[in-house]
């Protein structure tokens, strides 16, 4: 049940305001009637709703065991995702919380296990005793030293893929809960430590949140290095990614801009950001009300219409675009449109730069890329008051289109610049594999 | 355990590395070379009676080596051989209980006790694969596929299987079977013929069609599943003759292109195009009149014992895919960018 006391429009502010009131599971069904609805929209909106609902959701869970906040953060996570599917974004930020809950827990376990636990598995007696003694030990470091612990635990944790084939039996027993049982004595210390989980854990949300913030401005930074003086750059939709890394480089530079207006489902929005007249009815812009336009700062932007993109290609030095989310394997989702972009860049040999957030990166393989274009109001292609025109021909909207990862030369992500065939490190990196289907 | 009792008494009866290789590919169909090639391995050590770390080693690299000058084709079993190693070394580095201040003996039991539980999981990993794999298969697609892969099999088995279950998957397959003569296994029939049946057996409608109408009949396919014999390390593939033509028409056509293979057919090679493969195929093979009568009269001079050397060699022909025509590598360690390949090989290597 959506809290009805809120006076706000339904979005983001009103969700994030009724959070800190409201009971952890209202908020819940909360930020799904608003996924569903599409009240929240925007990537970033949703991945920052998401955070801070986990956050929530952790902080009231009123557990120590590692294993059960995993569970109960898997049976929120699996809810929101139902929700929106389509919203990658949603499910990266709970994978990322699934992950960091496991990262967690298995800092732990290291105290516990400090000696390779391949081998412990089948002599049970021998380093028994050792595994007492370095219990002990870094009871004592731990939480003061936890950087000098963490190149060990990367060193052995993550049991390389291709030896899984050889290796000793059971080479699960890294994952919570199957250890368990391994010794009744060292149970005592790891339960003290269980209890730090949940801080070290919410500040990890606090770090996301935090990081959800300022990688506009981290991919931002980059900008010099890609924008040229007197370059022509094409752009599409009111991307703020986009238009935070185009305001970067203006400061110095002077370029061109050719900004394609992504009728009929971001134009609108598109012409505020080239005149500057931000509307307001978007709660994330809230700063960004206040930036100035780029024609401010002196920059020549020509407004376009999508069709005329191909025209004006060949004159172009380099395209950037924003996108809606990225998968795995390199290829994105992307306002309708960009594939046209992308195609046009490929044909006139223009490189195509995709600037996004590493938030938007999911680990999903795209099977099936009819699935993931979402559809929208047709009422935008054909206004109701032609109604007789409506009756009598299908009219589709579809919001986003599926950019295969061959038409994209380059990403920047708030890491840095990367190959699209570099994807699947950074996927690698910032998810578990065992979250992947969570 | 390095009993030397055992030691002596295969002093009198050589350990033959090869033919315990082929044995076991012989006696069980569902062995892939890698696997077979870490088992001759694991055989060999229950045979000597090394018991030092660099006498191991030491034996293991020369019965590799023997063992891959003896195999025309080795670069599958190399994939299985150098796996091997590595896991011995880099055991042997890692600290920890099997490490160089633990027991050896430890890492030797091991290996020698549990060589059935390798292979157990080698046939686990295609069932893993198949899971991971599953969703590649969509309701109302037409699934490209060659070969006798196993994995393939699996794959494709374990998403008909599905009809019954709640996400009935209804796809179709084009088989393309090879027309070349060699290719007919004991039973007389094209390789293949075997999952053909287990699939029309399952529901699934499945065509089979020569090699050479593999254009024409890419359009009606959605999408190319294929096995493959060893994946290399820029992440293209060495598989059967005739996958390379499909992944260009694939590619031609704008058709996702699938690999499937367990990650212990990762091999350590780069090759550079076909003709870089560390084989020698003799597929293309020029002739005159005079070359061709002379080999006819050789061929009459031979006895016929040489003859299935022969045939067997080219049964086994393989090409190189080049990874920019792979859309992604299906593995038991999850959907792999061909790129993803290198780092998993450099993980274990250094």
């Amino acid at each position: 049940m959506p809290s009805s006391s809120v006076a706000l429009t339904p979005g983001l502010a009103s969700f994030l305001k009724s959070l800190k009131t409201n009971p952890i599971d209202t908020s819940i069904d909360d930020l799904i009637s608003l996924l569903k609805r599409r009240q929240i929209r925007h990537s970033r909106s949703c991945a920052t709703a998401t955070a801070y609902l986990l956050r929530s959701v952790i902080s009231a869970c009123r557990t120590s065991d590692a294993n059960k906040l995993i569970e109960r953060v898997q049976y929120v996570g699996r809810r929101v995702m139902a929700a929106q599917p389509r919203e990658m974004v949603v499910g990266n930020i709970v994978r990322r919380v699934l992950g960091l809950i496991r990262d967690e827990a298995e800092d732990d376990r290291e105290a516990d296990f400090t000696l390779s636990d391949a081998g412990s598995e089948s002599q049970p007696q021998t380093p028994r005793i050792l595994d007492d003694i370095s219990e002990s030990l870094s009871a004592r470091h731990d939480g003061s030293d936890r950087s000098s612990r963490q190149p060990f635990t990367s060193l052995s944790a993550p049991p390389i893929s291709m030896f899984s084939l050889l290796s000793h039996p059971e080479p699960e027993s890294s994952l919570p809960g199957t250890p368990a049982s391994a010794s009744p004595s060292g149970r005592l210390p790891s339960q003290i430590h269980n209890k730090d989980i949940r801080a070290e854990v919410l500040d990890g949300i606090n770090e996301i949140i935090d990081e959800l913030g300022q990688v506009d401005d981290q991919i931002a930074a980059y900008a010099l290095d890609h924008i040229h003086s007197n370059e022509i750059i094409l752009t599409h939709t009111s991307s703020t990614t986009v238009q935070k890394f185009l305001l970067k480089a203006a400061a110095k530079r002077k370029f061109t801009v050719i900004h394609a207006e992504s009728y009929p489902n971001n134009h609108e929005a598109t012409h505020a950001t080239v005149s500057g007249q931000t509307p307001d009815d978007d709660e994330l812009l809230s700063t960004e009300a206040f930036q100035k336009p780029l024609i401010a700062l002196g920059i020549t932007v020509i407004l376009i219409p999508d069709s005329a993109v191909f025209a004006l290609m060949s004159r172009v030095n380099k395209v950037i675009l924003g996108t809606h989310s990225v998968l795995a394997n390199g290829g994105l989702v992307a306002a309708a449109g960009t594939r046209v972009i992308a195609r046009a860049a490929k044909v006139h040999q223009t490189p195509v730069v995709v600037v996004s957030g590493v938030y938007k990166l999911s680990p999903v393989y795209p099977f099936d890329f009819d699935s993931l274009i979402e559809y929208g109001d047709a009422s935008k292609v054909i206004g109701y008051e032609d109604g007789d025109l409506v009756d009598q021909i299908d009219v589709q909207n579809p919001l986003y289109d599926y950019v295969p990862a061959e038409s994209i030369d380059l990403y920047i992500t708030n890491l840095g610049g990367h190959a699209p065939s570099y994807l699947y490190r950074i996927v690698s990196d910032h998810y578990r594999k065992e979250d992947i289907n969570v | 355990m390095p009993a030397p009792t055992s030691g002596a008494s295969d002093a009198a009866k050589p350990f033959d590395i090869v033919a315990t290789y082929n044995e076991l590919l012989r006696s069980d169909p569902d062995l892939t070379m890698p696997i077979a090639a870490i088992e001759a391995l694991v055989l060999l050590l229950t045979h000597s009676p090394s018991s030092t770390i660099s006498e191991t080693l030491d034996l293991l690299e020369k019965s590799t080596a023997h063992l891959k000058q003896s195999i025309p084709n080795p670069i599958g079993l190399s994939a299985g051989t150098d796996l091997f190693q590595r896991y011995l070394i880099t055991t042997l580095q890692r600290p920890g209980q099997l490490g160089p201040a633990g027991d050896f003996n430890a890492i030797r039991a091991h290996l020698l006790s549990n060589g059935r539980l390798f292979i157990r999981r080698a046939k686990e990993s295609r069932d893993k694969i198949a899971a991971f794999g599953r969703g590649f298969v969509r309701d109302g697609s037409t699934v490209l596929t060659n070969g006798g892969s196993r994995v393939v099999a699996s794959l494709l088995q374990k998403a008909a299987d599905e009809k019954g279950g709640p996400s009935a998957v209804r796809f179709r397959v084009i088989y393309v079977l090879s027309s070349a003569k060699h290719d007919v296994d004991s039973s007389g029939e094209p390789e293949g013929m075997q999952m053909v049946r287990a699939l029309r057996a399952k529901g699934v409608p499945v065509a089979t069609i020569p090699e050479s109408a593999v254009a024409y009949a890419m359009g009606k396919a959605d999408i190319v599943i294929v096995g493959a014999e060893g994946v290399v390390e820029n992440g293209g593939i060495v598989s059967r003759m005739g996958t390379y033509q499909i992944g260009l028409l694939a590619k031609a056509m704008d058709k996702p292109f699938y690999c499937v293979a367990e990650s212990h057919k990762f091999v350590r090679i780069y090759p550079l195009g076909q003709y870089d493969l560390p084989i020698e195929q003799r597929v293309i093979d020029f002739k005159t009149e005079e070359e061709v009568a002379d080999e006819a009269k050789q061929q009459q001079a031979a006895t016929p014992a040489v003859r299935p050397v022969n045939s067997a060699d080219s049964s086994d022909v393989v090409d190189f895919t080049p990874p920019h025509l792979i859309s992604a590598l299906i593995t038991d360690s999850g959907v792999l960018t061909p790129s993803a390949v290198s780092e998993e090989l450099i993980k274990i290597w250094f």
